[in-house]
């Protein structure tokens, strides 16, 4: 077995790990269904700075409770 | 026939952001609450530090720049970390960092902090108040 893909898998999604993430620094977060939200389907950048990427891959959000933050997306390059 | 050497990359790559996003009650004039951070640093490689830091763009970074406890707050945090953009779209306020590996993509309490102080200054300027 020399392949480049690792021997195990994360059964875990990315928002389910960054939930996880939130619980041990104690701020309340739920998952939310991956293209359920608002926010996924405009824009996600403002296109005023000039790193904004052309291609991005969308993984989801979370919803924060009890912050001024409303929501948290989960954004990969390419 | 010879490999290439610099072969372009494309797909998904393993840089990640999270965006912390402020949901819009009123409309909003977008180009209002673009801010970004403007570091100086002190050091090199692993010594570099933030030494100070200015919020350039909008009608947001003037109130950014007068809230002299989120900068101290930006000070105690990594180089890295202490890149902050503030990108308005029309969905929402988007807050987010740089780039970051699937192993990096962490978020410590000070950041988060950070992120929610940010956050309660957009909600001020939209009008509704903050948590």
């Amino acid at each position: 077995m020399h392949d480049s893909e690792s021997d195990t898998f994360p059964v875990k999604s990315t928002r389910e790990q960054f939930r996880e993430l939130f619980e041990k620094i104690g701020v309340k977060a739920e998952t939310e269904q991956i293209d359920t939200d608002e926010v996924e389907k405009g824009d996600y950048y403002s296109k005023y700075f000039s790193h904004s990427p052309a291609m991005v891959t969308n993984h989801g959000c979370l919803k924060i409770k009890d912050a001024n933050i409303d929501v948290v997306q989960i954004i990969q390059k390419g | 026939m010879p490999q290439d050497l610099d072969p372009v990359p494309w797909g998904a790559q393993d840089r990640f952001q999270a965006h912390y996003i402020v949901k819009p009650i009123v409309q909003m004039a977008l180009d209002e609450l673009l801010a970004r951070t403007n570091l100086k640093t002190s050091g090199h490689f692993a010594t570099k530090k933030v030494a100070s830091i200015e919020w350039v763009g909008g009608d947001l970074a003037r109130v950014l720049n007068s809230d002299a406890e989120l900068r101290n707050m930006i000070l105690k945090l990594s180089y890295k970390d202490a890149h902050i953009w503030v990108e308005p779209t029309k969905n929402g306020v988007r807050i987010h960092g740089k780039w970051k590996s699937s192993y990096e993509l962490q978020i410590s309490k000070e950041l988060f902090q950070v992120y929610d102080r940010i956050a309660s200054h957009i909600k001020r300027n939209l009008g509704s108040p903050p948590v």
